[in-house]
């Protein structure tokens, strides 16, 4: 009764059918916020020293070693996604690392749900999604950005070319999944630039 | 009444005369063909009326080709599916389909309304205006009913409707808005230089009015020539092309909408998951506007009789659908392109004769007239139109521009007239956003002129009318476009044509022609269709001194209405010229607005409704409080539980019990809505001193204190408690709703005002789940859920928290109280929510634990007159002002909202104050917001002194209880005031402390 049990934001939920791309909850990542300025030389060292990645200073972009990628959000921030269950160690690692270096790990791993678009329309659904334009050569795998998404604020990475994680607040998690299964609803298909 | 003689026998390049299709028009089953529209079939039936006009209720029929139809208006689906006002020149038919006329009552042949043609002589120009100004009351009364009976278009859906709609973001190099040869050559130009290409065209095939146009290419004709350049175009990988979706609006920065029809044509479509309008929010680096140009009509005495169309319409009637609006007709024109109507008529073996307001037109096509033996009356015009619901004939009088009355004129049987004033082009989306315009002599209209935007403009749109320089325009326009886009953009190899095309006359504007008769006494020349205004009302308007034309468009309603004037702008724009002798450039048009057609709510909407409409905010207990029955408070978008109500118990009895269980047992509440912010640096506690109006520099690792937050100007804005996890690190709470907001606020500061402070700001709000535990047994249910540290009063006392584990439970316990009582809150990662809160209920069942909702939590805190900001708050409310003026730092150097607490109306006596109210009968529970009054009269106005901001029914003390600002309340101890309710009812209360329970705090510290 008293062991933990861990829910992700859409326990229970059926995964949606009748839509044309697959979405589902990816609940075995944990997550971890971490804050520090990239000019200072000894919280680069010390971050990529536990991580084992540079962490990436070009707007927009993700960096990835083994299992930890680390996605940028603004030119201090960072998320450092990594196995859930290695979550509290490598934040404990990060704070540890960085003891007297102006700086901030969170492990936030409940923070986000990860809802996961995954086939051909996914890119189109984004674009039911949000203003942004998928079809732009930018647009590839590693790519990261901050988003108005259907009303909510989302963060998405393309993980494959197919394949786009959208990451919303865990209280969004629901209305952001309703919407996604409006807009990637059979039959609605768009099919931009499609031929034949 | 059969389909002949209106069905030709032949021809007719959109239907498919294999396939029929039955659809019912006023309940009545009209058979068509597919590719039909409502209005080709209608007309196909032989019926000619469609509706009825807004003001006079005249019958009305099918005037124009396509978008500026403003007559032929109907309703298409039923109930909840119904969409009013669609041009039924464009609604395409499908078996089954459901339509009917509007504006008419009861049936279109009669209207009984059609008593306000017979009374027109009182309806002038601004007679709404005129009428229905006095006396005052009979507005609500007497005309404002009366005009919303009477007057309108369509009918609105009822119910709500079931329809999917969604929204969709494109960006394109190049954005072409329509496809006819323009808008397909420009997109074929542009796409081979290597653009993306989207090509956006309103009707259901591309094309345009590439059919309906004289003139060979390379030895085919122009639609001929077209049709595989059309295929190429669609082939094209970076082409994108979308029929039956208009290009509605032009924003800042090219932005545009676009609204498609997905599955009007075809509801199969909808059953298979299709949305049924789309709407395209397009981001174009450039704009090709190929929107083509519109027919005018002229102004001729009752130019309203059904089957008097547009020469285009008739044209594409003949050509597009094999049908024939009658069987002997009268081309009526100021320009060479009607005697197109004229040659598709008679080659279609119906009777036309062609009436020219010119004198010499000298073009090809007039002399081919005369060559294929058709009657031409030249210098002549039709001065008077007889019929009603339909035309029986016409009389044609001699005219010669600028000169007076009708002297002589003959009459000529026919059942239709087809007539062509010229062309406007259609430049809406050129003009939505400041795009200049300039007059065209040779048009006699406007065109395009300059563009701040990145819009270039061809063929028709931009007055460009000849085949051959519309080519050359477009080709020209697209790879301009592209290069201008494109980093590379590819060379394109010009093609090798030969056009030719017959040599046209000059158009004569003709603004009025001249009827028999005192005119406008049953001769009435329309200008404005949709909303019945004459030349008459127009020249009236001006005589009574409306001179600018945005004045005479809202006092004539000229121009308005779901065409929004697009037949009507230019006409009347010449009867205004005419009548002031002014220039047309010199009157000016009235504005373009988006949209350039009226496009659905449903379309507007998107997918935001029902479940969509506001995103709702879940904790991880929220399924847990719906299968308790909780009913819920929105804050802010979450869901929070209001209280839980069990089987046969009110709302009022379930919040008494969750209150009662809280002071008398234990409570657990889901608090995990409540802000927080991890606030972490050198500078942290600094940084919070000067957010805060109180001290947090001097706090201690590991305590909590509750702080106060001010705005600049002094006001409180949110408050919470804060607590130092570490010499540099602290985590900040706020208010449920003010979780974001404060979270922007410190950013901002750091970002813009205190760069030196080295802080580092996380919301992580969302990481946990946080729960009240509160009442006398909190300790108890804590102890048992195994914690790895001392619960022990003296061990973790009020206002101190611990870090640890609860049995497997990776726990932040704070030891904080809103209620009064001994009281923690629980935070646990959010993953491990739900589970936590299961355990504090299955340890807390031996001592009675109960959850309580949100409404238990402000009776148990207005109890001890904790306040609520937004609630003991307006956004001008200081510390001082709700008792808390200790709060307020006089040590510190500065904080946020210092200087203003300084100002004299900050600091001056007698400001309205928090104070406690006791109702003089305790059951009697005072209206949130109730006024308080300096002296009860008989009636307002009485002087105001202030407002009940909390109030409720306190089973604590079996009483009611309420909270309020009273000016100078904190003088007024004792005082009883007067709240005087609707009804005359007065409520008397006699001010107290804002504490009403356990006053020395004794609980708290348990």
């Amino acid at each position: 009764m008293l062991e933990p049990q861990f829910e992700p934001a859409l326990a229970g939920r059926a995964e949606p059918a009748n839509t044309y791309i697959t979405l589902r909850e990816i609940s075995t990542r944990g997550m971890i916020d971490l804050r520090g300025h990239t000019s200072d030389r000894k919280f680069m060292a010390a971050a990529k020293e536990v991580l084992g990645v540079d962490l990436p200073k070009a707007p927009r972009t993700s960096h990835g070693f083994g299992d930890v990628k680390v996605l940028w959000l603004s030119p201090d921030q960072w998320l450092v996604i990594c196995a859930r269950d290695k979550a509290p160690e490598l934040a404990a690692a990060l704070s540890k690392a960085l003891a007297g270096i102006h700086s901030l790990a969170v492990d936030v791993s409940d923070m986000r749900a990860i809802l996961r678009l995954e086939g051909e329309g996914a890119r189109e659904v984004m674009m039911k999604s949000t203003s942004l334009d998928f079809s732009d050569e930018d647009f590839a795998p590693g790519y990261v950005r901050r988003v108005r998404f259907a009303e909510i604020a989302a963060l998405f990475n393309i993980v494959e070319d197919n394949v786009i994680d959208v990451y919303v607040f865990r209280s969004y998690a629901h209305y952001a999944m309703d919407f996604l299964t409006k807009a990637a609803r059979k039959g609605s298909e768009v099919g931009l630039f499609k031929k034949g | 009444m059969t389909g002949k003689p209106y069905r030709l026998a032949e021809g007719g390049s959109r239907i498919d005369r294999a396939k029929r299709v039955t659809f019912s028009f006023d309940g009545r089953d009209i058979q068509g063909f597919a590719g039909d529209t409502v209005a080709s079939a209608v007309l196909a039936s032989g019926q000619k009326v469609f509706g009825r006009s807004y003001k006079y209720h005249r019958p009305r029929g099918v005037m124009g080709l396509g978008s500026e139809e403003m007559n032929a208006l109907v309703g298409v689906g039923a109930d909840a599916k119904r969409e009013p006002n669609l041009r039924a020149n464009q609604v395409e038919i499908y078996q089954g389909m459901v339509s009917e006329s509007q504006n008419r009552w009861p049936s279109l042949t009669f209207d009984i309304g059609g008593i306000n043609n017979k009374l027109s002589r009182f309806f002038p120009g601004g007679f709404y205006y005129k009428t229905f100004m006095w006396p005052k009351a009979f507005w609500k009364h007497v005309y404002e009913p009366v005009i919303r009976k009477a007057a309108g278009l369509g009918k609105a859906a009822t119910g709500r409707d079931p329809d999917n709609y969604e929204h969709m973001h494109i960006h394109a190099d190049v954005l072409v808005a329509g496809g006819g040869l323009a808008g397909i050559l420009a997109a074929e130009a542009a796409a081979k230089a290597g653009a993306k290409v989207v090509l956006m065209d309103e009707n259901p095939v591309l094309g345009g009015i590439a059919d309906l146009t004289a003139g060979m290419i390379n030895g085919a004709c122009v639609a001929d020539w077209l049709a595989p350049k059309i295929a190429e175009l669609k082939a094209m990988p970076n082409v994108h092309v979308l029929v039956r979706t208009t290009v509605v609006g032009h924003y800042h920065h090219n932005f545009l909408m676009a609204a498609e029809r997905v599955a009007d044509h075809d509801p199969s479509l909808l059953a298979a998951g299709a949305p049924r309008h789309r709407l395209w929010k397009i981001r174009a680096s450039h704009v090709i506007m190929a929107t083509g140009a519109l027919e005018r009509p002229i102004a001729f005495a009752n130019n309203d009789r059904p089957n008097v169309m547009l020469a285009s319409a008739v044209r594409a009637l003949v050509g597009r659908y094999g049908v024939s609006p009658g069987t002997n007709g009268v081309v009526f024109t100021n320009n060479d392109d009607a005697y197109l109507t004229a040659f598709a008529l008679k080659k279609a073996g119906v009777n036309v004769q062609v009436v020219d307001s010119r004198a010499r037109p000298d073009g090809e096509l007039v002399a081919r007239a005369q060559e294929e033996g058709i009657a031409v009356s030249l210098s002549s015009v039709i001065s008077a139109v007889e019929g009603t619901l339909a035309v029986k004939a016409v009389k044609i009088a001699a005219y010669r521009k600028g000169q007076g009355r009708v002297i002589t004129e003959k009459r000529v049987e026919c059942d239709f007239i087809a007539s062509s004033g010229g062309w406007n082009p259609v430049l809406h989306i050129w003009a939505h956003n400041a795009g200049k315009i300039k007059f065209d002599d040779g048009l006699q209209s406007f065109r395009p002129d300059t563009h701040n935007a990145a819009m270039t403009a061809v063929g028709a749109a931009n007055g460009t009318m000849s085949v051959e320089a519309t080519i050359a325009e477009a080709q020209a326009a697209g790879e301009a476009a592209a290069k201008s886009v494109l980093k590379k953009a590819k060379a394109v190899k010009a093609e090798k044509l030969e056009v030719k095309e017959p040599r046209r006359a000059a158009l004569e504007s003709l603004w009025f022609a001249p009827a028999t008769g005192a005119y406008n006494e049953g001769n009435k020349h329309f200008i404005d269709f949709q909303n019945d205004v004459t030349a008459a009302d127009l020249e009236l308007a001006q005589r009574e001194g409306y001179e600018s034309v945005e004045h005479t468009k809202r006092y004539t309603t000229y121009g308005m209405a779901t065409d929004q004037g697009k037949t009507s702008n230019i006409n009347g724009l010449g009867v205004l010229s005419e009548a002031t002798g002014k220039t047309i450039p010199q009157i000016g048009t009235t504005t373009f607005r988006p949209p350039y057609t009226p496009y659905s709510f449903g379309a507007i909407a998107g997918s935001l409704t029902r479940e969509l409409f506001l995103p709702v905010r879940r904790t991880a207990v929220y399924q847990w409080h719906i299968d308790k029955g909780a009913t819920w408070e929105p804050v802010g978008q979450w869901r929070r539980a209001y209280t839980y109500s069990g089987a046969g118990e009110t709302k009022h009895q379930s919040i008494t019990r969750e209150i009662l269980a809280v002071r008398n047992k234990v409570g657990l509440l889901d608090a995990s809505t409540l802000g927080k912010i991890e606030i972490k640096g050198p500078d942290a506690a600094e940084f919070l001193d000067r957010m805060y109006t109180n001290t947090f520099s001097t706090l201690k690792v590991g305590k909590c204190r509750y702080g106060l937050m001010a705005n600049e100007l002094g006001f409180l804005t949110d408050d919470g408690v804060t607590v130092r996890l570490a010499e540099d690190h602290f985590l900040m709470h706020t208010t449920s709703g003010g979780a974001d907001r404060i979270a922007a606020w410190l950013e901002e500061w750091l970002q813009t005002e205190w760069t030196h402070y080295k802080v580092f700001v996380t919301p992580v709000t969302e990481q946990w789940s946080q729960f009240g535990l509160a009442g006398p047994k909190a300790r108890d249910v804590l102890a048992k859920l195994a914690p790895d540290f001392d619960v022990s009063n003296e061990a973790f006392p009020h206002m101190s928290f611990k870090v640890g584990k609860l049995g497997g439970f990776p726990v932040r316990v704070f030891r904080i109280s809103f209620s009064g009582e001994q009281s923690y809150e629980i935070a646990t990662p959010a993953g491990y929510g739900l589970s936590l809160w299961k355990a504090f209920l299955e340890a807390g069942a031996e001592f009675g634990i109960e959850p309580y909702g949100t409404e238990a939590l402000h009776v148990l805190r207005a109890e001890k007159g904790y306040i609520v900001i937004g609630d003991e708050t307006d956004g001008t409310t200081t510390a001082e002002d709700v008792g808390m003026g200790g709060m307020v730092s006089k040590k510190k150097a500065d904080f946020i909202g210092k200087r203003s607490m300084e100002q004299a109306e900050l600091k001056r006596a007698g400001r309205k104050q928090l104070v406690g109210l006791l109702t003089e009968d305790p059951n009697e529970v005072l209206p949130d917001g109730a006024y308080a009054v300096a002296e009860v009269k008989d009636k307002p106005p009485m002087k105001m002194i202030g407002q009940v901001t909390s109030t409720y029914m306190s089973p604590t003390l079996g009483r009611s209880i309420a909270m309020a600002l009273i000016e100078n309340g904190r003088a007024r101890m004792g005082e009883t005031i007067s709240f005087p309710l609707e009804g005359g009812k007065v409520v008397r209360a006699k001010i107290t402390d804002t504490v009403f329970y356990d006053k020395d705090g004794g609980r708290i510290n348990a």
